[in-house]
Parts: C-alpha cells; structure tokens; sequence
C-alpha cells in the first residue's frame, strides 16, 4: 500500500478529484492548507496599506491505495493539477505499512 | 406457586399484546394509538399482578400504586421507562410493604423484561418540594390511579398534590424553565440540527411538556382543579401544537421500534425510512427525505412556539433584585411594555395600525427583544387588517428597509415570520418556509439559511479581531446595506419553486417584490445584480486561482464598480457562514478577502485604461444608452459627450443621472460651465461639467472648501473631447446649505466665477476656510504610494490620510502647481479616512521617477 499525498491549487481540486474518482479511487482525505515552497510569498498593497501574502492557499489531498495504481494515481494527479505556473503543488510518496478499518477491524488493502 | 404461575401467563398475554401494538404500528403508523395501548397493557399486567399480591397476602391497607410521567398521562413509548408510586399513608411501613407487595410486584414486572423505576413515598413527602429531586415534583403532576387503596390515591390528587402546586408555584416553575433552559443550551438553542433529539431537543415533545406543567400549574393556582392540559394551552396554538404531538408520538415509536431502545434521535439514515414510510403524515404517504424533514421542522417550529411562554415566568432572583420587582425597561413607550426583555401592548388591537406593527417589530430589532405569547397572538389576529393596508399602496420599503437596517434585523424577521406578518408581505417567501436541504453541510433550513445570513452581517459590528474585522471595515462603508439585507432575504427563495436553476427562480420571484416595495430602478438593478451573482464569487475563490490576475480582471469585469464588489463580498460572506457555524473557515475566509482585494486594487487601478471608445467594440454598448426619441444629431453629439469616459463612469451612474449630466454637456454651448448641486439623503451632489483646464480641480474643491463643506467622495473624469465631468459629494458641516437653500445658487456663481477665473479660489481659501477645530477621533499614519505599473499612461497615485476639510483643495493645488494633470481622479471617504486615487500625468506622460520623490516629499510635507 502506498500513500500519495498532493498538494495542489484550490482551483484544480475538483480536476483532480474527477480523475481520481475515473480511476476508482473514491476515498480520500481532503484539508484546506496554506503554506509556501519556492513560490514564496509576495507584498500586495490595500488602501494603502501593504500586506504580505506568505502562505499560499493550497488543498491538500491524501489517498491510500494499492500499489498497482500508484503510477497511475501519479500520473493522473500531474496531468489534471498542472498550469505550468510556479505554485502548482507537489506530489508526495510514501509506503504505508498497514492500513485498519475500526468499524470491523478489516486489515491491509480490504481496509482501503 | 400461584404468582408465577400467573407470572408465566402475564408473559404470554404482554408479548402477544405487544406484537399485537407494534403490528398495528407498522400497519398505521399510528404512534398515537400505540402509547395509549401500550399503557392499557401495563396497566392491565400491574393490576393482575397486584390481585396476585392481594390473593397471597391478604388485603393491603394505606398503600397504593399509581403511574407517573409518561405512562401517568398514558403516553407510554415502546422502550420507554415505567414509572411506578408506591405509596404509602404513613412513615414507618415501609420495610412491611416492600416484603409484603412493593418487591414481589416490582421482581415479577422485571421478570416481564419491563423497565421499571419504581418510586416509594409517603403522603407526606409528596407534599415537599424535593428542590435536590424536582424531577419528581414535576412527575406527580401526570399521576394516575392504577390500584390499591382509591382513597388514599383521592388525598394525593385533591388534597396534598394542589396543595404543594399553589404554595410552591413560582419555584415549581422556575425549576422547570430553569431545566428546559439548560436543556436548550446543550441543543445550541436552536430547533435546526441535521439529526435532532426528538425528546429533549428544541421543539421536542418535552417542551409540550414543560408547556402543558406549566399550563396545569398556573390552573391549579388559579381554580385548584386539574383539567386537561392541552387544552389550557394558548388557544390560537393549540391546534397546530396538538398536530405537531400526533407527529412526534409516531415518530418516537417509529425510533423506538427501528432501535429496540429508548433512543431518540432521529439520525439521517433513519429520516430516509421514515419518509419512505410517510411516518407522523396523515395518510402515511412516501415523502422524499427532504419533504419528510420540512414536515418535521414545521412541527418542531409549532412546538417552539410553545415556549414563548417559558421566558415570561420570572427567573430566580437574589434579595435585591426581588426588592427592586420587576421594573418596567426604559425601552418601554406609549405603545409597548418591555419587562424582562418581553414586549406587551399596551392595547392589543393597537397592532392593526401598521405603524404601530412596523414599531413593534422595530423594536424587537433594535434590541432584540421577544414578544410575549400574548403580543404574538394579537399581531396574528391583526394580519387581515394589516393586508387591508397593504392594498392601498402603502410606501412599504419606507417600514421594512428600517427594520432590515437594525442590529438585531434577523431577530426581528423571525418573530414576524413566526407569526405569519412576513409572509403576508412577500408571498414569495413562503416557498422556502422550513425547506430543507438535506446533506451534511447545510444545517438550518432555507428560511432560516437566509435569516442568519443577515445576522452574520450585522453580527460584524461587533467584531474586533481576526479575519472578521476587515469584512467589518468593508460593512462600514457601504452605502446602500439595507439592498443587501434585502438581497439576502430573497436570494434562495428559489429554492421552493420548480425552476431548473433557483438563481433564475429567485430572480423571477423578486420581481414581485420589487413591485410591492416600489423600489426605484437603481435599487432593483443592486438587487438583480447580487441575486444573479450570489455564488459566482465562491466558485471565483473556488475553481480560479485567485493569484492570476487574469482570473481577477475577468471577475472585475462582472463585478463592475467597487460598490458592487463590496456588497457581493460580503453576501458571499454572510451566505457561506450560514450554511453552517464552520463552513467558513479562516481559509476561505483569508481567500475571499484576498479576491476582494486583489479586484478592488484592481478596479481602482485600471480605470484610466478601462475607457469607453466609440471606435471599439464599445458602440454597441454606447448605442443602448442613447436617450430615446433623439434624432440622428443629438445621437451624434450624445456619443461624443461619452466618447473617451473611463468604463466606471457607466457602471457607477444610473441612466438617469447621465441623461441628466448629458444635458449639463449641451447647455456648454451657451455657457463655460453648467453646475448642479442636488440634496441627498445626507449628503449634497456637486456635478461640474467644463472644458478641462489646469488648476480645475484644485478651483472646484477650493471653493467648496470654503464654504464649510468637507468632501467626502469625488470622481473627475473627462472625455476624448477634454470635457471634464466633477461629481463631487460633500457634508454641509455648518448647515449652511440646509438652513438657506437660496445660498445653494450664491455657491455656483461663485463657483463660475472661480472657474472662469474672475475670483481667485487661494484668496478665497485664505479668507473663508475654516479648518477643524475638533481634534481628530482617530489617528491615521499617511501613506503615499504610487504606482508606474498599473496604468499604461499615468502614474497613480494612492494617499491615505486623515480626513479633514480643505485635504481634497491641498492635495490637488500640490498637484496642479508642479503642472501635474489630474487625468482622473476617485476620492474616498471611510469613516474619518481619506482614500484617494489619482491618475496623474506631466506632458501627457507617466511621472519620472525624480518627479515621484519630489511629489512624495511635498505632500509629506503638506499632511
């Protein structure tokens, strides 16, 4: 089992969610996140008072699913989320050990 | 031997029976059916229990059982407790009568299976309040006789039980609201839960109780007999109360059936089978979830109603304050009482005067009062004279945008939805009466949906932090909140109509409002417009990045001018924080303010490139606004009086103002001038219409200046022709205006005379400029800053100061004596704040970056 995390634009959420689901993978964690990474911040000016826009807001999506459709989870996530702009997001991949349903206490890919 | 042998048929005959009753249940859906049968049953198995008793043990004197709560008012749910009163004459038999009958009895109903909570007192302990037990205080008052002693049981009911009632009256009642009002608490004090407690939550069926106690007390105190209590509750209630009941009896069975325990709530899955079934509706029809659940919000709203009469029982008080009694509020007047935070009327049938109605609603709004079940109950009896008004035409927008404008606005819109006064004035509204959307995020009902979200608005007077402070500081501005309020009202009505898209719906049904109302065209075109665009700025936030300012520029676009901007921010606002407590959270909070920003930035920024070009695609759009029935000429000139103005001079008047400002334009031919000065509701409105010239603007908000007028808004613009156009809207700061409208034409001569060039508008200054004596309310930091990017050919200028008289008249001369030309020019004033934006060239160009510094340190110098 792996977990793909990604970090995307809220503007290519519901992009990235309808691909997701096309490739059968329902479930998934959504937040609402804000942060930076080299497109840092930038100063904006309001009625004449400057304002920093340091963290960025940015949706965070975290699956869990079987490896055999990690590549293709990747793959859909690049495709739907790119703008080609600085700022796009990332795509983070990590193997999960084990993976437990509470309601029945089904283990590993059934629990997915 | 012969008591379990009797035992054992008992079983046999309750779980036959009670298959029986649930059977008819499931058939009928008859809940109220269910608990009366349910009741006989159990009173049939104590009594034959009892006769077991009797048989082994001979006759019991001085003791009696009877039934309490629930199954005392025959009301017994499927899983619910029974409870039981063993009661005895006298102290000191206790132990004799729990061998004798009080365990054998209690032993063989728990062998049954039956859950029973069996209490044993004296005569004498029932006539104690039990303060540390009030519950069961409460619990007598549903007593009944089952068997035993009978005149034993007659003492209690006619001697000792009203005896305690009438002397411990007031703490009997205040126990009792105390309890519903902690109840409510834990139920966030509001009927609107996605799966509600059908019992203990707001509008449940333990708030008819409470109503119906407190119903039977104040009977008891007053006649000492004890009558039905449904029927002692407030008549004009009464028959939807009754309704309400049958639904909430069938829907408690159904959730106890479903359970197999006393459980309560009504959780989502179980709405779905519930409506499938048709359950608690009368001919037990399938309903969707949504309309099952519309139909359970309107029975928990008529049970609510209910416990207006919860707040009117006074609250326990400390020594002093029971010394001070109960004072009439200062807020009372010649119509109303307010006590307790509770209004009266003075005359009940003073309400069929509809200022009287409108000032009753007003003043809920202003303070948010409640009205007494009383009050309610004269405003429904006065509805059909208040429709008579309202078919003489009244100016209706007059009463209501008073009470849409009140800090407690949606307080005020409740009670008068309550009591039907709403939706007697707008129809429309009822389509969304307890409408439910039924999914996980949204949590009130339509109606109520649009009730906070006015709330939410005028809830941000109050907040002083966090992100809730800048929506707060765009509210203070704006011109027109009670468009909003109005918008707010109507912008899902939609919903409740069968149109395929509710934003076309509630667009159609507003049209009918706008009618009653009268409003005028300006106002409609407010409403239309955030009505039509009530969710493009959440799908902006949403489905654009928000950064690029190309997503900017094409919602700037829609938005239009920054009036618009700032009432669909905080519509959109108000809605996303009403659809739950959390759905707007810090995040989409941070991203809507930076949309707002980005577009208001930008909507400043790009006026003087967002021009108006007869040679563009623009003639089209310039073709719509030829005044009709003018000949091909004055089509002509009428074009080139708009040719060349900046795209915000379009979108910030009306058609009727540029008609007017059209006008100023032709007279040109006969004069050097032409000024307008109109009164507005606070304000006057200068317009100028001149060939542009240097030191124009400085001439304009000189004189004006020294006349007293402090500037608080002003638009410069000018044409491709070099026809300038100055709207300018000042505050009469010394009456002078108001107390002599002839000085209004003494104020333009000299004006012309300024402009022409006849008087000198700095000796002017010099001689009648009277500056603020006051110190300033607030202490604003000046910043200047300017800006080559934004525009393609001039540099903007952006000041933030404190507001004073003669700033706009320093400002500008600083401007026109180092030969700058104000191309255009938007002034601002927000609560003690200057905001001004200028387009400033020299030559024609954008300011080099010498001529920035030297600008910057001068007006330094000048602030």
């Amino acid at each position: 089992m792996t977990k793909v995390e990604a970090i995307v634009q809220p503007s290519r959420f519901e992009a990235v969610k309808e691909v997701l689901t096309e490739l059968g993978i329902g479930g998934m964690t959504i937040s609402d996140v804000r942060g930076h990474g080299r497109q840092k911040g930038h100063t904006e000016v309001y009625r004449g008072r400057e304002y920093t826009v340091d963290l960025l807001p940015k949706i965070k999506i975290e699956i869990v699913i079987p490896d055999n459709l990690v590549d293709a989870a990747i793959d859909a996530i690049l495709q739907s989320a790119s703008t080609g702009k600085i700022g796009d997001g990332k795509i983070f991949v990590s193997k999960v050990d084990q993976a437990i349903r509470i309601r029945n206490q089904e283990r590993g890919v059934a629990a997915l | 031997m012969k008591l379990e042998s009797r035992n054992s048929s008992l079983h046999d005959l309750f779980t036959e029976e009670s298959a029986r009753i649930q059977q008819r249940f499931e058939d009928s859906a008859d809940g109220k059916a269910d608990i009366r049968d349910r009741t006989s049953l159990i009173d049939t198995v104590v009594i034959a229990l009892w006769n077991g008793v009797a048989a082994v043990g001979g006759p019991v004197d001085g003791f009696c059982i009877a039934a309490l709560g629930g199954y005392g008012r025959r009301g017994l749910f499927p899983y619910s407790d029974i409870d039981l009163l063993f009661l005895c004459e006298k102290e000191g038999r206790e132990e004799f009568l729990s061998k004798k009958a009080i365990a054998p009895l209690s032993q063989s109903l728990w062998d049954l299976h039956l859950r029973v909570s069996p209490t044993t007192r004296t005569l004498a302990e029932c006539g104690k309040l039990h303060r540390s037990n009030i519950e069961f205080n409460i619990s007598l008052l549903d007593c009944r006789y089952i068997c035993g002693d009978e005149k034993l049981y007659e003492r209690l009911r006619t001697r000792v039980l009203p005896g305690v009632v009438i002397r411990e009256s007031e703490n009997l009642m205040q126990e009792l609201t105390g309890l519903a009002r902690q109840r409510h608490q834990k139920y966030g004090q509001t009927i609107f839960h996605l799966e509600p407690n059908i019992k203990d939550g707001p509008g449940g069926l333990r708030d008819y109780q409470v109503a119906c106690w407190l119903a039977q007390i104040a009977e008891l105190k007053r006649s000492r007999e004890w009558k039905e209590p449904a029927q002692l509750l407030p008549a004009p209630l009464r028959a939807d109360a009754a309704n309400a009941i049958d639904f909430l009896d069938a829907v408690r069975c159904f959730l106890h059936y479903r359970q197999g325990r006393d459980l309560n709530v009504l959780t989502y899955e179980l709405q779905r089978e519930a409506a499938l079934r048709g359950i608690g509706l009368r001919a037990g029809q399938s309903e969707s979830p949504n309309d099952w659940m519309r139909a359970y919000f309107r029975q928990a709203r008529a049970i609510l109603r209910l416990t207006t009469s919860f707040d009117e029982v006074p609250r326990a008080k400390s020594f002093w304050s029971r010394l001070a009694g109960a004072r009439l509020s200062p807020l009372s007047t010649t119509d109303f009482n307010v006590t307790y935070g509770r209004i009266s009327l003075h005359k009940p049938d003073s309400v069929e005067d509809a200022n009287v109605m409108f000032r009753l609603f007003e003043l809920v709004g202003q303070d948010d009062l409640k009205l007494m079940a009383e009050t309610e109950n004269a405003v429904e009896a006065a509805l059909p004279r208040i429709q008579k008004w309202l078919s003489t035409a009244p100016d209706l927008w007059m009463y209501f945008r008073r009470i849409l404008a009140l800090p407690y606005a949606a307080a005020a819109l409740r009670a008068m939805h309550r009591v039907g006064l709403l939706d007697l004035l707008f129809k429309e509204f009822r389509a969304i009466d307890s409408l439910v959307i039924r999914d996980y995020h949204h949590r009130y009902t339509v109606d109520e949906h649009s009730f906070v979200t006015i709330e939410n608005l005028h809830s941000l007077a109050s907040k002083n932090d966090g992100f809730d402070r800048r929506f707060r500081d765009i509210r203070a501005t704006l011109e027109h909140p009670d468009l909003l309020y109005l918008s707010l009202l109507f912008h899902d009505v939609g919903k409740g109509m069968p149109n395929e898209s509710h934003v076309e719906g509630s667009l159609e049904a507003v049209q009918g409002v706008f009618e009653r109302l009268r409003l005028d065209s300006v106002s409609r075109e407010m409403v239309t417009f955030l009505i039509a665009n009530h969710l493009r700025m959440s799908a902006t936030l949403l489905r654009r990045d928000i950064f690029d300012p190309e997503a900017v520029h094409d919602f700037a676009k829609v938005v239009g001018t920054v009036e618009h901007l700032k009432m669909l921010t905080l519509f959109t606002y108000a809605d996303i924080k009403a659809v739950n407590p959390e759905a707007l959270t810090p995040w989409k909070a941070e991203m809507l303010w930076q949309l707002y920003a980005a577009t208001e930035n930008y909507l400043n920024r790009s006026v003087d490139d967002q021009r108006m070009y007869l040679a563009g695609e623009d003639a089209r759009e310039l073709e719509r606004l030829i005044p009709t029935g003018e000949g091909a000429g004055e089509a002509d000139r009428f074009r080139n009086f708009l040719d060349g103005f900046p795209r915000r001079y379009l979108l910030t008047h009306s058609p009727g103002e540029i008609s007017a400002h059209y006008r100023m334009y032709k007279r040109l031919g006969h004069s050097d001038a032409d000024i307008s000065i109109t009164k507005r509701d606070q304000y006057y409105e200068l317009v100028l219409a001149t060939q542009d010239r240097p030191f124009l603007f400085t001439k304009l908000t000189g004189t004006v200046a020294s006349w007293g007028m402090n500037i608080l808004k002003a638009d410069a613009y000018a044409n491709k022709n070099g026809i300038a156009l100055d709207v300018v809207r000042f505050a009469d700061r010394f009456h002078t205006l108001d107390n002599n409208p002839p000085e209004i034409v003494r104020l333009k001569q000299q004006l012309m005379a300024v402009i022409s060039g006849e008087l000198d508008v700095s000796i002017l200054m010099r001689r009648k400029f009277q500056p603020e004596k006051r110190p300033p309310k607030v202490n604003v930091e000046t910043r200047i800053h300017m800006d080559n990017e934004c525009s393609s050919h001039s540099t903007v200028v952006e000041i933030v100061t404190l507001d004073r008289p003669g700033l706009l008249y320093d400002i500008s001369s600083t401007f026109a004596e180092h030969g700058f030309n104000i191309e255009v020019g938007l002034i601002d004033t927000e609560g003690g704040i200057a905001t001004d934006v200028f387009y400033v060239t020299q030559n024609g160009a954008k300011l080099t970056s010498a001529r920035q510094q030297e600008l910057q340190s001068e007006l330094q110098h000048r602030f």
